[in-house]
């Protein structure tokens, strides 16, 4: 007989579901899973969409679908998608900071959760390559919406870096 | 709600122009990019709209004719010069921030928390239209020229985006709108003219309304009305977009816009 699934369950099976942009970084690291509620079989799970125009939006969506309908015990999923709260950079756990570093994308602020609660100056990026704070942006837009173009004057590496919203 | 869309939507499809021809690569990406931010806004508010009508968001954004669209005449104008280009983007997009600041009170939830985010993602298209407009009007004369033609074009057609809403009253009278359009506008020309002086472009405003010809005289009309080449009444002060009332620029546009969309509606991509 299979057991009753439980929000654990379904939580550790969205670790396995990565943004196909950013695939070292799994959607719960990036701070995209708002809720997860399971009860009898059915389970909810309320998405948080990192930027409007994300054009992975849709394959995410199908993703965290088909890791839920795989958990042992859930027979019908609920996926929704939500601005509310809007997702923000702050909500990228520490783990999630390291793994986009390790991967080449400089984190969007500083080290540590930092909220950006008003409209100003895009934050300083650190270089994920030799660890500089001597870099410079280049561009605000990059291949992605979600990325800005630095280069490093330390390590004269060109680098991107997850942009803070 | 649809209205919202479509001027994102009809800009965006403008800026995205730019991709493969701006004049350096960062600003083919950085305006490639910009239309994806703005399209995915548009197709964010075709989905609150498609929750009130029924319709799917393809069929809001792709399956209209011409003259059902709401966009404000502004969005479909061609791009122009890069002066032109710059200008309506940082006109555009300041107007677009005094909106969604308005909607952020909304009594409509889901515009709500959407006005919310999209808010915190376009202060990167505020922050590169600032840059390359304070670049051009510190720079050569004949680029502060250009950028002066282009401003007093766009600042009388920027009036198009606050021409009321259809329904606006009651859309005002259920809270999902808390600042009249024409409320809005006011405070837009307040806000865009102090930005100009700041940048040493100081403007006139007519005392009879903001609607009326700014800058230099009427120069903006002739240059509109030679823009849509036809002289079409509607077109020269950019009104009559909100009534679905376009300029002949914008046929061109959505006959390429919805091709793909018009050989099969319904097929599944």
């Amino acid at each position: 007989m299979v057991n009753e699934a439980t929000a654990d369950d379904v939580w550790v099976a969205l670790e396995t579901v990565v943004d196909p942009e950013i695939p070292a970084v799994s959607v719960v690291e990036m701070g995209m899973i708002r809720s997860v509620e399971v009860g009898a079989g059915r389970a909810s799970v309320v998405v948080l969409p990192t930027f409007t125009g994300c054009p992975a939006i849709g394959v995410i969506e199908q993703d965290v679908r088909g890791a839920v309908s795989s958990v042992p015990g859930v027979v019908e999923v609920e996926i929704r998608m939500s601005f509310d709260p809007p997702w923000t950079t702050d909500r990228i756990t520490l783990e999630g900071r390291r793994k986009l570093k390790d991967f080449g994308l400089a984190p969007p602020t500083g080290e540590g959760p930092v909220l950006i609660t008003e409209i100003g100056l895009p934050s300083e990026a650190i270089c994920p390559f030799c660890g500089s704070r001597d870099t410079t942006n280049q561009s605000l837009f990059g291949p992605t919406p979600c990325r800005a173009i630095y280069h490093c004057s330390s390590c004269k590496n060109p680098f991107e870096q997850f942009k803070a919203v | 709600m649809t209205a919202l869309g479509d001027d994102e939507l009809i800009l965006g499809h403008r800026h995205a122009e730019w991709t493969g021809f701006a004049p350096h690569i960062e600003e083919d990406v950085a305006f490639s990019s910009i239309a994806q931010d703005e399209i995915g806004h548009a197709a964010a508010y075709y989905s609150i709209a498609s929750s009130l009508t029924g319709l799917t968001r393809d069929a809001l954004a792709l399956g209209r004719s011409v003259g059902e669209y709401r966009h404000a005449v502004l969005c479909e104008r061609p791009n122009s010069d890069w002066a032109y280009t710059i200008t309506r983007q940082w006109l555009y997009d300041r107007a677009d921030c005094l909106r969604l600041t308005a909607l952020e009170e909304s009594a409509h939830d889901d515009l709500r928390h959407l006005a919310t985010k999209i808010r915190r993602e376009e202060r990167y298209h505020l922050i590169h239209a600032d840059m390359w407009m304070e670049r051009i009007a510190h720079g050569p004369i004949e680029g502060r020229t250009k950028l002066t033609q282009a401003a007093t074009t766009v600042l009388s057609a920027t009036a198009g985006l606050f021409e009321p809403f259809e329904r606006e009253a009651d859309a005002i009278g259920e809270g999902w709108l808390t600042v009249p359009s024409e409320e809005l506008g006011r405070r837009f020309v307040g806000e865009a003219v102090d930005a100009l002086d700041g940048l040493g472009l100081p403007a006139e405003v007519t005392p009879d309304g903001w609607r009326a010809e700014f800058v230099a005289s009427s120069s903006g009309d002739l240059i509109a009305t030679d823009r849509s080449g036809s002289g079409e009444a509607s077109a020269p002060a950019g009104l009559g977009g909100r009534s679905g009332r376009h300029s002949p620029d914008f046929s061109a546009l959505w006959a390429d816009m919805t091709r793909t969309y018009r050989a099969d509606p319904e097929a599944t991509w």
